[in-house]
């Protein structure tokens, strides 16, 4: 059982070290007494984000009626909330996504929406992993590391 | 919130202090909930600008502070912050994932107290309640609130709250008038005595005789626009502590230097005789050099040397009294600069004349000049700080006024310690005061043109002086300034050829100064 327990631990080390330092700041924020704050902070993070992008790809769809600004204002949007959340790879996306914007590269922008997309969703996939290993963890009986991401 | 609730609020600020949170983006303004729910704030959300508006409309006093994001679909981020500012003068901070300056810059302009840049750090948010405190209503809030809580000590009745509520009004308003007075106050202009100012307070210092010196009177003649009694009584203070240590000083060299009866020229020998302790204003010791001057002269130093100062004082130490005051237009008007610097510390003026110097006061010989260094020094110090630059180093010192002696009889005056050091040089050229002295008789009796100065002052007395006068001498220097003795116009001529005899002076010889026990 115990090593059962370390070995899940160890996952979960793992899995936080990959992930980023905001992140490990919201997990912070839960451990006092908003037993589901990441849990919920991050779902309306990727709610938002998949909004997001279906705007903006709405937008980007047809060539020649580009509505630029809004699509700049889903990057921003996007970049803002990734940053709270601690979504790095997100934020930085949507820095090379407002460059493209500015310029009106439809295809940049295209390119940067669909790297979004893959992005925001590796990160879901992720969390739902520490999720569930934590939960496990949690059941065997152990306690969740906690992971200084420096 | 109820009348208690604010005060509990208050009094625990910046704990439960309350918080508008406006953002679009449900993510962002979920984690600002909680990294202000960290702080120990009061939160309220809403993700519509327009909801936020009614929630602020609906009770202004229903929060402190308000945190905004810019970009919102339904109302520019700017022109919340705008209405916000406007309508219920709350604080306004800004949020926003652009780091932009323009953007900043735009958020100022609009009354923004604060930017934020996303993601917000929750360190950022513990000291947002530094804009609400800086709100002056909240200023105004807390002074009543306090007030009224004193007063009204456990009164929770409703009456009772509506009432406190009105004294807080009440208060609230007074306390603005209160601080404008304040600031009124605050904003006087310092008087600055320039010279024309100072001779006129010189002038009318010596129209009602020094002893007789009030700053009521001497305002009056002065006839001066923006000048308060205040101002001269300060200004009276610093004079008579100057004169005081230059008596002191010359009283000290009185006895060791008959022959400078000529102090009117010595700078700081001057003030060896003028004993005319006072401070001139910014020339305070222009002022002295100028009472000096007028001195009776008791030139000759050999006087001094007798068993007993009492030189022709001819006002016996009237010091301040009946002397005629030099010319004032003599008077150097010290640098503006030195007004404040701190006069010698005279003991009163108008006490007894002879303030026995320096303890160390040596009637003979070596030690002797030390007192008169010290003397020099003090005046020279005051002189100084006082007036004008010009003050020559002269280690002669005139024939202490026996009056002023007491002045220098005291202890080492603050004053003078914290005045500018620097003219002192007590262990500069005064270190031989006989050579000095011995070098320096002629100058002496060049520039020493009162020798009266010395009133009737016995060594005993001199001696009594206290060791503050030990920069006596040294301060005469400084003194000389004011201690001017010859007439008026030589004023100047006097100082600068103190300050060509510095050197000279400060060679004095210890030995040649005769103190007699």
């Amino acid at each position: 059982m115990n090593t059962v327990v370390a070995q899940l631990q160890r996952q979960f080390q793992d899995y936080l070290v990959s992930l980023y330092q905001q992140f490990t700041e919201l997990r912070k924020l839960q451990d006092e007494g908003t037993p589901d704050f990441v849990a919920e902070v991050v779902s309306l993070f990727f709610d938002d984000c998949s909004k997001l992008i279906n705007t903006m790809s709405r937008s980007l769809e047809r060539p020649e009626n580009v509505d630029f600004k809004q699509v700049d204002s889903g990057v921003h949007q996007l970049k803002g909330s990734s940053s709270s959340v601690g979504a790095r790879r997100v934020k930085n996306v949507c820095i090379s996504f407002k460059e493209c914007c500015d310029v009106q590269n439809r295809e940049g922008c295209l390119r940067c929406l669909q790297q979004v997309d893959y992005e925001y969703k590796m990160l879901k996939t992720k969390l739902q992993d520490l999720f569930n290993l934590e939960q496990r963890i949690l059941q065997a009986g152990g306690m969740i590391p906690q992971v200084n991401i420096s | 919130m109820t009348m208690e609730q604010d005060i509990e609020a208050m009094d625990q600020f910046p704990l439960g202090m309350r918080v508008l949170a406006v953002d679009d983006d449900q993510t962002c303004l979920r984690i600002l909930e909680t990294l202000l729910h960290r702080c120990q704030y009061h939160v309220t959300t809403t993700d519509k600008a327009q909801t936020a508006l009614e929630l602020l409309r609906e009770n202004k006093n229903k929060f402190d502070l308000v945190i905004s994001d810019v970009d919102m679909p339904d109302m520019d981020g700017f022109k919340l912050v705008e209405l916000v500012g406007l309508e219920m003068d709350l604080p306004v901070i800004m949020l926003s994932a652009h780091s932009d300056p323009k953007n900043v810059m735009k958020g100022v302009k609009h009354g923004a107290c604060d930017y934020l840049v996303k993601p917000v750090r929750i360190e950022e948010l513990k000291n947002i309640w530094q804009h609400v405190v800086r709100k002056s209503k909240f200023k105004k809030m807390i002074k009543s609130i306090v007030t009224t809580n004193c007063v009204s000590e456990g009164n929770s009745d409703q009456n009772g709250v509506r009432a406190n509520r009105k004294r807080k009004d009440q208060l609230e308003e007074e306390d603005e008038e209160q601080e404008e007075q304040e600031r009124g106050n605050e904003k006087k202009p310092r008087v600055i005595w320039t010279r024309e100012l100072h001779n006129k307070f010189l002038a009318a210092v010596d129209h009602v005789g020094v002893k007789n010196a009030v700053p009521k009177k001497i305002l009056e003649l002065m006839n001066v626009d923006n000048l308060t009694r205040e101002n001269v009584g300060s200004h009276l203070q610093k004079f008579r502590l100057a004169l005081k240590k230059i008596n002191n000083e010359a009283n000290q060299q009185a006895n060791l230097d008959s022959q400078f009866t000529q102090m009117s020229s010595l700078k700081g020998l001057g003030s060896f005789h003028h004993y005319r302790p006072i401070p001139l204003g910014s020339s305070q010791f222009h002022g002295g050099a100028a009472t000096m001057r007028h001195y009776p002269s008791n030139r000759t130093l050999a006087g001094m040397f007798s068993s007993s100062l009492p030189r022709n004082h001819n006002d016996g130490g009237y010091m301040l009294q009946g002397m005629p005051l030099p010319p004032l237009e003599t008077l150097h008007i010290a640098n503006n600069n030195n007004n404040n610097k701190a006069f010698p510390s005279f003991t009163s003026q108008q006490s007894s004349p002879l303030v026995s110097p320096n303890n160390h006061f040596v009637p003979e010989g070596h030690q002797g000049f030390s007192p008169h260094l010290e003397i020099n020094k003090r005046l020279e110090d005051w002189s100084n700080a006082v007036l004008s630059n010009n003050i020559p180093q002269s280690n002669l010192h005139s024939k202490p006024d026996a009056l002023e002696w007491n002045l220098f009889g005291n202890s080492t005056s603050p004053n003078l310690d914290t005045t500018n050091q620097t003219s002192f040089c007590r262990d500069t050229d005064f270190g031989s005061p006989n050579a000095a002295q011995a070098d320096s008789f002629d100058p002496l009796q060049m520039k020493q043109q009162h020798e009266n100065i010395l009133s009737p002052m016995t060594v005993a007395q001199l001696l009594r002086s206290s060791s503050g006068n030990e920069g006596l001498f040294m301060g005469q220097q400084k003194l000389e300034n004011g201690f001017m003795a010859s007439d008026t116009g030589s004023l100047d001529d006097i100082v600068n050829s103190m300050m060509t005899q510095e050197q000279s002076q400060a060679e004095f010889s210890e030995g040649d100064w005769v103190w007699v026990a």
